[in-house]
């Protein structure tokens, strides 16, 4: 897809080249065990290493960004295991829908979430439980940490908090040049 | 800045319930005509500080989030189960919230049973009021709230944006007219404030108040008169009456929850077209069984939000609709009364953006909204441009505000009950505006066009309606209650119908109107 160069003084860089230089560091999901998403790092300690794996291949077919890092996943995932360490029903509600994950995918496709091949078949085991808590949980938290997340802004083409700046009065808010 | 203190025996006083475009407003003109009122204000005082370019955050900040559910078949219900409104609990109430779109009605909306005839399954009803007479107030209302684009202000429009760029090229390529929209958001320094610099966030309130909002103009402007004293974090809980059916006062929750009783000569009701004949159906008793001021049993009823919804397009290449004000422009190609449409009333296309956090929350609400579709057209959201529309709401009586039976919220009170769903002229209405919104914006290079479903409603009016006849609605076309002299209801609560546009130029224009008229009562010992 062609663009137009962007001035230097706009802030907003064109996504999807920026997308397209950030995703020769993407490591997908084999990242696991590489130390951001260690046992020792986050979830495994509330749900366990497995079930730490799950959760993030989980919001990755939620919101599914091909080019985002996991990181900005783990991000939002740690906090929540984090929070589970010391709240019961959170650590319940995370290890109960992981099994349930699982118990889906066995009877759907004979394998764990995890091994689930396609996209497709990993959505339709998520659509029968997105009315659950578990799911809406992790949605939520997933679309403010993903789309609320002002370091990810740039690359979605969102200019954020812009009045400290003055505004767009002088910075381009009339130019269009494709009309 | 609030030094002024009025005694709660004081009876001579104006009590006004809500700080917004109607009572923010009541309070000043009064004021300025040397009659003394307390504000009672639900909320806290904010001020600029408070403001930020964070949709969340300040969705968090001053969104009105106590208890309330919202009922119906519509989908709303599902997204949104308890928040039929998107409406402020803060100093300057809904005109905190708002985009600045600041049009006057059309003459034909303030008849539209004698247009139309008996609309079946709808109650629509005449205002016993006309253009004519409301135009002074309207040239008033504009002058006051600094409305660019006006005759009122001379001030121009403020220039052509991306976003209003894309609308109009295909507006033009369909033959519909499109123009920029008269925002009460100034482009020139003027009555002491500052001059719009596009921050893109006017929304949730305008960080640098080039926005008018009672917040920072009627509020303080009142106050320095000495004549108005604003009570924040007061709720009010009950409107009290004596033998003869007056008011004479209004009971409410401190910041602290003490219930205080402030007496009156005078209460005007400015609380949203929720809390308004919410508190009216608590302020119940022997003589008012059914709600004070409730005998023709319209208070709560005829609940209108405009018929609405959001059509986002995604294009090939960026357009920036951040970098605008919220409301460049308004395609006002349908916003006559043409049935041949298949529909009665109007609509506009309302070019209005979303930051991406919202967006992610609207583009597919609830439950459901998650994805790869959603996934992408969000990596899309610079190559988007799109609408909200903005269409006249058919009043239905079962569409109404009641409380529940046996749920209290924080300060006691039964929380409100919000049953809202299409009259099938909505449905119809908001077919042919995403059909045509979908056809311009392809007339213009869309890859692919997004219908959002309806958010909650920031527009809220009719459940106080204003009526020739007592037994058609609960105020006359003062906004004075037909059943108690001295109340009136000073909010878009009075609308008998909702007109195609956005109603806050409106509600400031009645409550002008009205402050004429409760001195000139006032001055004759009439209340």
């Amino acid at each position: 897809m062609k663009h137009t160069p962007q001035r230097p003084d706009l802030p907003d860089l064109n996504r999807r080249r920026f997308l397209s230089r950030s995703s020769s560091t993407l490591a997908g999901i084999g990242v696991l065990g590489s130390g951001l998403l260690s046992a020792t790092s986050w979830a495994a300690a509330a749900v366990g290493e497995s079930a730490s794996a799950t959760l993030l291949r989980m919001a990755r077919d939620i919101y599914p960004h091909d080019t985002l890092e996991d990181k900005y996943y783990a991000r939002v995932l740690t906090p929540l295991a984090e929070k589970a360490s010391t709240d019961n029903a959170l650590k319940q509600l995370l290890s109960e829908g992981v099994a349930e994950l699982n118990e889906r995918a066995q009877a759907l496709y004979a394998r764990p979430y995890l091994e689930v091949q396609t996209e497709a078949e990993r959505v339709r085991i998520l659509r029968a439980m997105e009315d659950g808590p578990f799911f809406q949980r992790l949605k939520n938290d997933l679309m403010m940490g993903i789309y609320n997340n002002p370091e990810l802004w740039p690359r979605f083409g969102f200019g954020g908090s812009a009045w400290e700046k003055g505004g767009y009065i002088h910075r381009g808010y009339d130019q269009i040049d494709w009309l | 800045m609030n030094s002024n203190k009025f005694d709660l025996n004081d009876d001579s006083l104006v009590v006004i319930i809500g700080s917004g475009a109607g009572g923010g407003t009541l309070a000043n003109e009064l004021a300025q005509k040397g009659i003394r009122s307390v504000v009672l204000e639900a909320g806290k005082r904010l001020t600029l500080d408070d403001i930020e370019n964070d949709e969340w955050k300040m969705f968090g900040k001053i969104s009105w989030l106590d208890k309330r559910y919202v009922e119906g078949p519509a989908r709303l219900a599902q997204d949104f189960p308890n928040l039929p409104a998107w409406i402020v609990k803060g100093l300057g109430g809904a005109t905190v919230h708002w985009s600045g779109v600041a049009i006057r009605l059309q003459e034909h909306e303030f008849r539209m049973k004698s247009l139309n005839g008996v609309v079946p399954g709808a109650n629509v009803l005449d205002w016993p009021i006309t253009l004519q007479e409301l135009e002074p107030y309207y040239f008033k209302a504009e002058q006051k709230m600094g409305v660019c684009g006006t005759e009122a202000t001379g001030m121009p429009f403020h220039g052509q944006s991306s976003h209003y760029k894309v609308v109009a090229e295909g507006a033009r390529r369909i033959g519909a007219r499109c123009e920029q929209a008269t925002l009460a958001i100034n482009t020139e320094v003027r009555d002491g404030r500052p001059s719009c610099q596009v921050n893109g966030f006017c929304m949730q309130g305008c960080k640098i108040g080039a926005k008018w909002s009672t917040m920072y103009t009627e509020i303080p402007k009142a106050e320095a008169t000495g004549n108005v004293e604003v009570r924040t974090q007061a709720m009010a809980l009950r409107i009290e009456h004596d033998r003869n059916g007056r008011v004479t006062g209004v009971l409410y929750a401190d910041k602290d929850g003490n219930h205080v009783f402030q007496k009156a000569r005078v209460v005007a009701v400015a609380a949203n077209s929720i809390e308004s004949p919410r508190l009216l159906l608590n302020s119940a008793s022997t003589l008012f069984p059914d709600g004070l001021a409730n005998g023709s049993g319209q208070v709560g009823q005829n609940y209108m939000t405009h018929t609405t919804a959001g059509v986002y397009a995604e294009f090939e290449k960026p357009v920036h609709m951040y970098k605008s004000t919220n409301v460049p422009g308004i395609v006002h190609e349908w916003k006559d009364n043409d049935p041949s449409r298949g529909h009665l009333g109007g609509y506009e296309l309302e070019i209005l953006h979303l930051g991406l956090p919202f967006m992610s929350a609207f583009l597919n609400p609830g439950k459901s909204g998650w994805g790869r579709e959603l996934a992408e057209s969000l990596e899309n959201y610079d190559k988007m441009a799109g609408f909200w529309i903005c269409g006249e709401d058919m009043p239905v009586e079962s569409n109404n505000i009641t409380l529940h039976p046996t749920e209290k919220d924080q300060y006691g009170l039964p929380v409100p009950v919000v049953y809202k769903t299409d009259h099938i002229n909505d449905t119809r209405m908001r077919n042919h505006a995403y059909d045509r919104a979908t056809a311009l914006l392809e007339a213009v290079g869309a890859k692919k066009v997004n219908c959002l479903p309806p958010y909650p409603a920031s527009h809220n009016m009719g459940t106080n309606r204003m009526s020739a006849h007592p037994r058609d609605g609960v105020v006359n076309k003062w906004g004075q209650s037909h059943e108690v002299k001295n109340l009136f209801v000073s909010d878009g609560s009075q609308f008998p119908t909702s007109g195609t546009e956005n109603p806050t130029l409106t509600i400031v224009a009645l409550a002008i109107r009205q402050a004429d008229y409760i001195a000139e009562q006032m001055q004759q010992n009439q209340i």
